[in-house]
């Protein structure tokens, strides 16, 4: 009796692994490939939550936001799900993890990775299978220089952002009659700070900026003083800094502690950005200022961002910031390409994103298209400066909601 | 020269893999295992013509059982304890335990990188001067150190890591910090580079895993192998056997880094980009001890069985529960149940039961 | 000049950090000859502790480290008799290796927890507090947080030396067996100097969030400058711990502006090979 148990059991578990699980029902499986773990598990977890935001868009009916695809439900009568994946920040974990979403989980295209070392090797993965790989943040200007066609990436690369910075500073000197001439660079020593530092080099040199000290750090350090004293004793009229996170709070607090600042500190990515650390940082952090695409006062600009950052901030607790918006607005410029195709053929939904333009209310300007190697050519960004707790739009003036705080105010002048 | 030596000094061998007969044993399990490895890819084949035969068309479960991930964890395993069974001769048969293994495994596959990056050429050239420098390196490295005693040495070692991974993010001629990233070439063995297929990189690591093992096989049972445990046992005592211990440690130690850095290449053939921290970090070199004292440290077939667990088991608990850092509080668990469940590692677990058979 | 007394009052004040983090350290390493891979996810437990006491509490870290510095206690105690008495009787490799698991668990679970989020501590009592002399600059978080640590290492190093509880452990740490013989319960004076080793990471976790965010990530670094900081003052000696987190210190603000800053730590790792080549057994080691 026991054994026939057993064989009706096993025969029940046989055919358990070998007949499909469900009869059709229309999914689309895209995949998400972020660090979940590890140092940058912060801007990783907040990117998910942001894709996680723009699929529940454009799966269920809300006719309360307008953004294409909201309205109904799904694309083409498909349902988008997501498989997360962690790339814990490492390109080899990247890579394999690319691979197991493509072969095992059968994703139809991955959105990732925040780290460019990581999207670099992860998206050579997707053109292999000719599959799309759709990236939001990851700014390394040579992540579209390797004529990829299944490649797409929305940010604004380091390069666009220190063109920006060096007219900002121009702009600054023609208005103010200042003088600005000396540029100091602090970077964290990874693929990220390297190209940023690198660009501005090269961009400095165009616009007659003489680098006066040039500071990368190891990420993750426990103390910046050295870092600190190097800038305050060769004392650069401006900072053009890339650290994220932790780095840029320790940053703040050591130049707070030094008794030291610049006249202009333009920073280009994640930490500056981050409201919660801006808010935590409180005064301190005050007329520091940097690239953004987005922050909550562009909602005047974008009425529909209000909706969805509801819906973002159920997730996560904060409002968008620069890098994980523009997940979202990966999300749905592919959802809007599968559309417009009219098939989920690869081939064809990719040559889409290529040829057509795409209204993205999230975007700053409104449209996204893409050149040839995948570079968002809309992608634009402006210069907000930390005032009173909020970000201010001061450049360009077209855009402006304040006007800049210059030189940034010394310490002992603040209160 | 007893085999037997168990207990004494500051590790803890396993006291089994002595009499001929589990020699033999363990000789037979092995090259069946070889055979039954040699064959995988080609059953999965076999097993997906059938199941097209019986099921057609969209099934395909057999396949998908041994789908490239599948693939892709194997590769791991025989990678890792590639790299674990070269470290096991410096750290468990010769009981110098180093923390700084990524360092030979970096330069491994920096001379891989440089080679296809910079220099446009195949790999070979730069994997033969990897496994060149990564040796002289490690003789370099290990002469002053090898004066330090526990963990005054296992410190030198971390602190040798932290000194090259910093050195080599600033070094221009090798990309610093931006790493070197593959361009696209020719797939095939002379390039060692294939962009869908997984099966020669299974081939290419097993044949890799298949090497050192025999190294290490051979080390036991000949002089070499019988210097290195005796050395490990008291270096005083073998010196007044007559055995010149710095000149066993250092050429143990060598041998270890050479071989590191040919998995180092391998490792970068496979990834197609290496930038310092994937394989320069304190984490890597830990990958180096833990998969070996968790399979059974001075033992032959420690490193693989370390690997078999923790590979599959780190790679599958990232896809299940991958997202808020739950697959590595799994991954810490077990490792602490294991440590502290069975000091002697997996290795000593599998001996238990066949000495348990041997009595019934 | 200024610049140069700068660079060297940094140095200093980082160095007491160090030796606050470390003093916890040598204590077991000595005593016990257990290197707990855990120690930086300590720092990192009690820094989330006195986060959220001043988060949720007003608490200031001024008072908070006395909570931190309990927790910190009874943590080691816990993961003592949990974890680590298990590893005595194996070989060391034991203890590391469970402690490294151990140590993933710490830091994933308070990822788990508390999520990635950077934590900053605004509007504490010595928030942006500094000492101005001329050019001179003397941040006062740090400076408590240095005196903190000379109390620290001198508490400790009394207690070692000038009291029984002291004497019993230096007994169970020359000789277990013997010490068990003269009436000494071992296990229990073990598992005491584990818990103290707790409680002064505990207190330096407690003091820490006055400038330093608090992630899941921030043990890490710390613990590896700690192990450093141990094996060049000589393993169980105290003092050779807190001259060597002085000079770690030093090296690092001076290779970090005179040489280049991310260079510093290769200095500071240099200068450890460097030592134990003159001296195998550390500063103060025998």
């Amino acid at each position: 009796m026991n054994n026939r148990c057993f064989w009706l059991f096993m025969f029940a578990f046989l055919f358990g692994i070998l007949l499909p699980v469900s009869a059709e029902e229309k999914i689309l499986k895209i995949g998400t490939l972020f660090p979940l773990t590890g140092s940058c598990a912060l801007a990783g977890q907040r990117c998910k939550a942001a894709v996680e935001t723009a699929v529940e868009i454009i799966n269920n009916k809300h006719p309360e936001i307008n953004v294409p695809l909201a309205a109904g439900e799904g694309v083409l009568g498909y349902k988008i799900q997501l498989v997360h994946a962690d790339s814990q920040g490492k390109p080899d974990v990247g890579k394999s993890e690319a691979e197991r979403l493509f072969d095992q989980e059968n994703v139809y295209a991955i959105i990732g990775c925040y780290n460019s070392a990581v999207t670099k090797p992860a998206s050579f993965v997707a053109e292999r299978k000719k599959k799309i790989f759709v990236a939001g943040c990851s700014s390394s200007a040579a992540l579209t220089e390797r004529k990829m066609h299944y490649f797409f990436r929305l940010a604004p690369n380091d390069r666009i952002e220190s063109k920006e910075f060096c007219d900002f500073v121009q702009w600054l000197n023609k208005n103010n009659s200042s003088n600005l001439k000396t540029l100091g660079l602090i970077y964290e020593n990874t693929e990220f700070g390297k190209h940023a530092a690198d660009e501005a080099k090269q961009i400095a040199s165009k616009y007659e900026m003489e680098v006066v000290v040039d500071v990368p750090f190891n990420p993750g350090a426990t103390n910046l003083n050295s870092e600190v004293t190097t800038l305050k004793d060769k004392n650069p009229d401006v900072i053009f800094g890339a650290c994220l996170g932790g780095d840029y709070t320790l940053f703040i607090g050591t130049v707070n502690q030094q008794n030291w600042l610049p006249k202009v500190a333009l920073n280009y990515c994640s930490g500056f950005q981050d409201p919660q650390i801006s808010k935590q940082l409180g005064e301190k952090g005050y007329y520091f200022a940097g690239a953004s695409g987005y922050s909550p006062d562009f909602v005047k600009i974008m009425p529909v961002a209000e909706a969805i950052e509801k819906l973002y901030k159920e997730k996560t607790g904060v409002p968008f910031d620069t890098d994980s918006i523009l997940e979202t607005v990966g999300m749905l410029v592919l959802g809007q390409a599968i559309e417009k195709a009219g098939t989920i053929d690869s081939e064809k939904v990719a040559e889409t994103l290529h040829k057509e333009e795409f209204v993205s209310p999230l975007s700053f300007g409104g449209k996204v298209t893409f050149d040839e190697q995948g570079q968002n050519n809309k992608a634009m960004s402006v210069v907000v400066q930390l005032q009173n707790g909020e970000y201010r739009r001061v450049y360009p003036p077209e855009y402006s909601t304040a006007s800049v705080t210059f030189p940034i105010p010394s310490w002992d002048k603040r209160k | 020269m007893s085999d037997q030596s168990g207990a004494s000094g500051n590790l803890d061998p396993s006291p089994v893999s002595s009499s001929s007969y589990t020699k033999s044993v363990s000789d037979f399990i092995g090259i069946g295992l070889l055979l039954f490895l040699l064959v995988l890819p080609k059953l999965s084949v076999l097993f997906g013509a059938i199941e097209n035969y019986i099921f057609p068309a969209p099934y395909g479960r057999f396949q998908n059982l041994l789908s490239s991930n599948f693939l892709h964890v194997l590769i791991l395993i025989f990678l890792y304890s590639a790299m674990s069974q070269a470290w096991n001769i410096i750290g468990g048969y010769c009981g110098q335990i180093s923390f700084g293994h990524s360092v030979f495994f970096g330069i491994g596959a920096y001379g891989a990188g440089m080679s296809v990056v910079k220099y446009g050429m195949v790999p070979w050239p730069g994997v033969v001067a990897g496994a060149f420098a990564a040796s002289l390196i490690a003789l370099m490295i290990s002469y002053p150190c090898f004066k330090l005693r526990g963990h005054y040495f296992a410190i030198a070692t971390f602190a040798v890591v932290e000194i090259f991974n910093r050195m080599f993010m600033v070094w221009d001629w090798i990309n610093g910090a931006l790493g070197l990233d593959y361009p696209i070439i020719e797939e095939g063995w002379k390039q060692f580079i294939w962009y869908d297929s997984k099966v020669e990189y299974y081939y290419g690591a097993l044949a890799l895993m298949t090497l050192i093992f025999f190294i290490v096989r051979f080390l036991e049972t000949h002089r070499f192998g019988y210097y290195l445990r005796a050395v490990r046992e008291g270096a005083e005592i073998a010196e007044s056997l007559g055995v010149d211990s710095t000149r066993v440690k250092l050429s143990a130690m060598a041998l270890s880094a050479g071989i590191t850095a040919l998995c180092g290449s391998f490792f970068v053939q496979y990834n197609l980009r290496v930038d310092p921290p994937m394989v320069m970090s304190l984490d890597m070199s830990l990958n180096f001890v833990l998969i070996t004292v968790l399979g059974g440290i001075g033992t032959l077939w420690g490193p693989f069985l370390g690997a078999l667990v923790l590979i599959p088991l780190q790679e599958y608990t990232r896809a299940w529960w991958s997202g808020d850092g739950l697959d590595l509080i799994i991954f810490g668990f077990m490792i602490v149940i294991v440590v502290l469940k069975q000091p002697q590692g997996i290795q000593g677990i599998v001996s238990n039961m066949f000495k348990t058979k041997k009595r019934e | 000049m200024n610049t140069f007394l700068q660079v060297t009052i940094d140095g200093i004040l980082n160095g007491m950090i160090y030796a606050l983090v470390a003093s916890g350290l040598s204590l077991t390493w000595g005593v016990m000859d257990v290197i707990n891979f855990a120690h930086g996810e300590f720092l990192m437990a009690a820094m989330y502790l006195t986060y959220w006491l001043a988060f949720y509490g007003g608490v200031d870290p001024l008072v908070a480290w006395v909570a931190a510095g309990l927790f910190g206690f009874m943590l080691g105690w816990l993961v003592f008799r949990l974890v680590v008495v298990h590893c005595l009787d194996k070989t060391p490799m034991a203890a590391l290796l469970a402690t490294f698991g151990l140590s993933m668990m710490l830091k994933n679970g308070c990822l788990y927890l508390f999520s990635p989020n950077y934590r900053v501590l605004s509007g504490t009592w010595l928030e942006g507090k500094k000492i101005i002399a001329g050019s001179l600059v003397i941040p006062l978080p740090q400076l408590v947080t240095s005196i903190f640590a000379l109390l620290m290492v001198s508490a400790l190093y009394l207690l070692l030396r000038k009291t029984r509880l002291g004497w019993a452990i230096q007994a169970t740490s020359m000789d277990r067996e013997a010490a068990e013989l003269m009436g000494i319960d071992t296990r229990w004076i073990l598992t005491l100097v584990f818990a103290l080793s707790g409680a002064c990471v505990g207190v330096a976790g407690g003091l820490m969030p006055m400038y330093l965010a608090v992630h899941p990530e921030v043990g890490s670094l710390f613990s590896l400058i700690a192990f450093l900081i141990v094996a060049m003052g000589g393993f169980g000696s105290m003092i050779g711990a807190f001259f060597a987190a002085l000079l770690i210190g030093l090296v690092e603000s001076y290779a970090g502006f005179y040489a280049a800053p991310v260079l510093k730590y290769v200095a500071v790792f240099s200068l450890y090979l460097v030592v134990v080549q003159w001296r195998p057994k550390g500063l103060f080691g025998w």
